[in-house]
């Protein structure tokens, strides 16, 4: 069975059916409400649902089982010192250890849970950093919205901040490095480009069976890091992109060297390019970029994918999930070869993930 | 005891309770005592400053109010979700 946990600008929407066929809505919650993000735990099978209500502020809540009671989580919530308030929950990643969880929010700050996510703390070291003050908002906020932990070693992890670069730390979050290497900031007039802060991260992750190899869409270019996030190289220049400008990004939790992106025009526009709806696949890490849009629109289909909208289920073969902000989600079974439109008609697509992987 | 009236979803925080008496002598307080006993509350009304949500209004005898305007005894304070979203 294929479970996809899809948020929407009016609620999330439990989607369950065979793979490679459309799927039914099995349950919705948080009806008209604002799920930025969900996702699920596997390894305690919990389930979590970041909600911006339109009225009273954001919130994070978890269940046993999508389709009936949610429970709220305590927090995140910046202790009284740090006068400021969460104004976005962008993402929910499961860490290294027993009931390690740890949440990415707007302002840009980590949060870290100890009991499985029923209680967060903010992350202090990462709040202190010096530079912080010089920290500059994207379009959508300054926020966290990438969180990469390294297997099998608690201590090393690596955040992106849109747009404040990337952050690592190797004691656990006490202390933070700023690893911005081979980023090319082209935004910016090249004489500002040396001393400037504003590294647009849109997207990061880390494949988990050679940690040290990242890969990264950032506000115009593509970039792999080979060694934990210390320094990144070009992987989108010259290399058959429409458009090395995007914000979805999946990373084969088989295979190091392969990776999935889904170009968007850049950068005020922010639509398909040329109306074409296609999945780009690197199977050499980003040497070469090949188009997979067999079944996907292929004219007339200007659809923005937002930056949690692309998941896939750790399958293998694999599967790949996208969901767009005109209400459509898209799915593969053989790790993008082939394409089907597995539900239409939904609220402006937020996030999509996998609840079965 | 100043008494809270709470409208549309907070209610599902404060166990299903449309009235609920408080204390406090302002409308900040009466929210710090109204999120103690229901602690489900927190970051709902207020944010983790302590600031109204943005489109949260308080009424005090049909007038909005702000959180440090004094509420007496026998007053009665609206929490409404301001009309918004899309």
């Amino acid at each position: 069975m294929t479970e996809l946990l899809v948020g929407t600008k009016k609620g999330l929407m439990v989607l369950r059916g065979s793979g490679g066929r459309p799927l039914e809505i099995a349950g919705r919650a948080f009806a008209g409400e604002v799920v930025e993000f969900a996702t699920r735990d596997r390894r305690s099978g919990r389930y979590f649902a970041a909600v911006t209500h339109g009225q009273f502020g954001p919130h994070l809540f978890f269940a046993d089982d999508p389709t009936k009671a949610w429970a709220q989580a305590e927090g995140p919530a910046f202790p009284t010192a740090a006068k400021a308030a969460v104004e976005r929950i962008w993402v929910v990643e499961p860490g290294i250890g027993d009931g390690i969880l740890w949440c990415g929010v707007a302002p840009a700050a980590l949060f870290r849970s100890t009991d499985g996510g029923k209680s967060w703390a903010l992350v202090e070291g990462l709040w202190n950093v010096p530079e912080r003050g010089n920290w500059e908002p994207g379009a959508g906020g300054l926020c966290l919205h990438s969180i990469c932990p390294w297997p099998g070693d608690a201590k090393r992890l690596a955040v992106g901040i849109s747009s404040a670069g990337v952050w690592l730390t190797e004691d656990a979050g006490r202390s933070w490095r700023r690893s911005v290497g081979g980023l090319v900031p082209r935004y910016l007039p090249e004489e500002a480009r040396k001393d400037t802060h504003a590294y647009c991260v849109h997207n990061m992750h880390r494949a988990p069976r050679q940690p040290h190899t990242l890969y990264m869409q950032f506000h115009g270019g593509v970039y792999r890091s080979d060694d934990g996030g210390e320094s990144w190289n070009d992987i989108g220049s010259d290399r058959g992109l429409p458009s090395d400008f995007g914000f979805p990004l999946v990373v084969d939790p088989h295979d190091p060297d392969r990776a999935y992106i889904i170009p968007l025009k850049a950068d005020a526009d922010r639509v398909t390019p040329d109306g074409c709806v296609r999945v780009y696949e690197t199977s050499d890490r980003g040497s070469t970029w090949v188009a997979r849009g067999d079944g996907l629109p292929r004219s007339q289909a200007y659809l923005t994918v937002l930056r949690q909208a692309f998941c896939s289920d750790g399958g293998n073969p694999l599967g790949l999930y996208f969901g767009a902000t005109s209400g459509e989600v898209f799915g593969s079974v053989d790790g993008g070869r082939t394409w089907s439109t597995v539900a239409e008609r939904l609220p402006p697509v937020a996030s999509v993930r996998c609840g079965d992987n | 005891m100043p008494r809270m009236i709470l409208s549309g979803s907070v209610r599902e925080h404060a166990g299903g309770l449309g009235t609920i008496e408080v204390g406090g002598a302002t409308a900040a307080a009466a929210i710090q005592s109204l999120e103690a006993a229901y602690p489900a509350l927190r970051g709902w009304i207020v944010d983790e400053r302590g600031a109204l949500r943005r489109h949260v209004k308080l009424f005090r005898r049909g007038e909005a109010i702000a959180l440090d305007a004094p509420v007496a005894p026998a007053d009665e304070v609206h929490i409404v979700a301001a009309i918004s979203g899309g």
